[in-house]
């Protein structure tokens, strides 16, 4: 946290080289951030977060343009292969909103004027939504929130003095509510009007968000209690990583319902720690809970969870490096180079593409063939228009592949390329296969 | 062919559609704005200047922000001692998305650099990942001068004497040091 404060001072003192006055006269503005919190491509905060399956970090941006369009991509940290191109995760990307507005605004503020200039958008949530979303939601959980206030005054308050659950009780029922100086005056003096209009942010809800976190805005989608050890699937929906169960070896969202492809995701650390940090009283009786979860849980069956879920991600990424050679190695498979699918997130698409032809936007709409077979009702993930109405065509490989097909390694590694000649010509079948190439390397261990 | 996809428009960077129809040019590729490189470089820069490599510094020429200089001075024990090497940094448009390009201005007599000043380093080349920074870079090319690799050669010449005869390759390189690099 220090370290990121001296850069920002250091930054705000540099001489202005004319490109971009405004992060220097912003970097006057704000608060400082966690560096829990800090993009490792931008070095910047976080901006619509997307958490990789290896659990790290990075921006919507950022993983976009380190993700390779002909081939598999890398973390950029730890260099763990991944084919998918995953969802922004909401909950990080409004937690983060709510911890540093300020920070925030500015970085939504220039990441869509580098949007309009390259005409091309990320996914828009809009903090109306966030609010509203909380309007909606919490009238129906109010009387849990009320019910659980005791509890919450008793237990939780007393370490975490940035929840005041009565306020935030309060302020859901009126937005308009003046907030008492102590709360946010420190906030509140640093947010600029212009950038809050812009953004078409009403001021006093940017102030009301101040600091606001609670236990509900970082809580797992299946037990309700607080995150521990939190784990993001491809579609960002977030779990503690004993929430999860992979059922028949493949890992199905229970938000969405969509596949988590490639084995188990590894816990986001950073997010654990601050979680760890955020909330230490509700983390610790969550550790307590979730260790004593297990010891009972072994004494019915002999694997736990958790070590079932560890053994699998390291098998399945032994899995996952075979399966990705075989379709580079095939001379047959057909890769769209460059081009995503905007369900599941698969970038290059392998095998069928469908396109959409009624989507005006120029990046297109698309689709794989197992989501397209699946009909997929998600939306684009670059803030396409596309509706169930649209009609698909079937697009074959462009040219590039053609050129590709000649140079690839295929004698070594004849034997992956018929797996992959049996996965491309059944489609569907893609599950029975990586059940079978999972299969395969545990024989030898 | 990251950068070919890198510089196009969005439509482009997928090769055109292979004549199969001419709406089949959508792709994810996206172009990166110059501010976002320039913002990184600057913080980039920002934390060089707090807590700097030893041996090495490094800065923008003038006032071009993807085209800087850096000085090293050669690391006692090694033959390289006492010289100081002078070295050009290129940042692409799309930093940190393509490496930088790091070109030796001082001649140096080493197995990894060529007579042009060319560096053969893999994190620059094939193992670039956009979480590397200038820091990392000016490190690795710190750890070259101690920690020479004769067996991914430039100059295959130097790295020959380097493991048959180290004396006499360590006498030619400080030889060289003091005739280009003082």
């Amino acid at each position: 946290m220090g370290k990121g404060k001296v850069i920002n001072d250091a930054v705000k003192n540099f001489e202005v080289t004319g490109i971009d006055h405004y992060l220097l006269v912003d970097a006057d503005f704000e608060e400082e951030f966690s560096d829990y919190f800090r993009c490792c491509v931008c070095l910047d905060l976080l901006y619509k977060p997307i958490v990789l399956t290896c659990g790290h970090v990075s921006c919507f941006w950022c993983v976009n343009k380190s993700m390779s369009g002909m081939r598999e991509s890398n973390c950029p940290i730890c260099r763990h292969p991944y084919n998918h191109f995953p969802t922004v995760c909401q909950m990080l990307h409004f937690l983060l909103f709510k911890l540093y507005p300020t920070v925030y605004m500015r970085r939504e503020k220039q990441t869509l004027e580098e949007e309009k200039e390259m005409a091309l958008f990320s996914p828009q949530f809009g903090y109306e939504a966030c609010n509203s979303d909380q309007q909606h939601h919490h009238p129906r959980d109010q009387q849990h929130a009320l019910d659980s206030g005791a509890f919450r005054n008793g237990e939780f308050c007393a370490s975490t003095q940035q929840i005041e659950p009565v306020k935030f009780v309060s302020m859901i029922q009126a937005p308009t509510m003046s907030i008492p100086n102590e709360v946010c005056d420190e906030n509140c003096t640093m947010i600029r009007a212009d950038s809050v209009e812009e953004n078409n942010l009403p001021e006093d809800k940017s102030n009301i968000n101040c600091k606001q976190v609670s236990v509900s805005d970082v809580q797992c989608s299946t037990c309700k209690h607080l995150l521990f050890h939190p784990v993001v699937l491809n579609c960002g929906h977030v779990f503690c990583e004993t929430c999860i169960s992979p059922v028949n070896e493949m890992l199905t969202c229970q938000v969405c319902q969509s596949l988590h492809p490639r084995g188990s995701p590894k816990v986001c650390v950073y997010f654990d720690h601050f979680l760890q940090e955020h909330f230490p009283t509700e983390y610790a009786m969550r550790m307590e809970a979730v260790q004593a979860k297990q010891v009972h849980v072994k004494s019915q069956h002999p694997i736990t969870c958790s070590t079932k879920a560890g053994e699998k991600s390291f098998q399945s990424s032994s899995a996952t490096t075979r399966e990705n050679l075989s379709w580079w190695a095939d001379p047959h498979s057909k890769v769209h180079f460059g081009v995503g699918c905007d369900s599941c997130g698969v970038y290059p698409i392998v095998g069928d593409r469908y396109k959409c032809k009624d989507c005006v936007e120029q990046v297109g709409f698309d689709l794989c063939g197992d989501c397209y077979n699946t009909c997929s009702k998600r939306p684009g993930r670059f803030n396409q228009q596309h509706t169930s109405e649209h009609k698909f065509e079937l697009v074959k490989p462009n040219v590039i592949n053609r050129v590709f097909e000649n140079e690839s390694p295929a004698p070594i590694l004849s034997g992956d390329a018929q797996d992959s000649n049996r996965n491309s010509s059944a489609s569907a079948a893609t599950h029975p296969d990586r059940a079978e190439d999972e299969n395969e390397t545990q024989t030898p261990r | 062919m990251n950068s070919q996809g890198g510089f196009s428009m969005a439509g482009g960077g997928a090769g055109g559609g292979g004549g199969s129809s001419a709406t089949a040019t959508s792709s994810w590729v996206s172009p990166t704005s110059v501010s976002s490189s320039g913002k990184r470089i600057q913080r980039e820069m920002a934390g060089l200047n707090l807590d700097p490599p030893p041996d090495c510094s490094a800065g923008p020429k003038g006032d071009n922000l993807y085209h800087w200089i850096s000085t090293f001075i050669g690391p006692p024990g090694t033959p390289y001692q006492g010289g100081i090497f002078f070295l050009d940094l290129i940042f692409p448009i799309d930093y940190p998305f393509n490496p930088p390009q790091v070109v030796f201005k001082t001649r140096i007599y080493h197995c990894n650099v060529d007579s042009a000043g060319n560096l053969r380093l893999d994190i620059l080349k094939s193992k670039w990942s956009p979480a590397l920074t200038i820091t990392k870079v000016l490190l690795a090319i710190r750890s070259i001068f101690t920690h020479p690799d004769p067996y991914n050669p430039l100059v295959p010449a130097i790295a020959h004497l380097y493991l048959a005869d180290k004396a006499k390759h360590d006498e030619l390189a400080a030889e060289w040091t003091l005739r280009f690099a003082t």
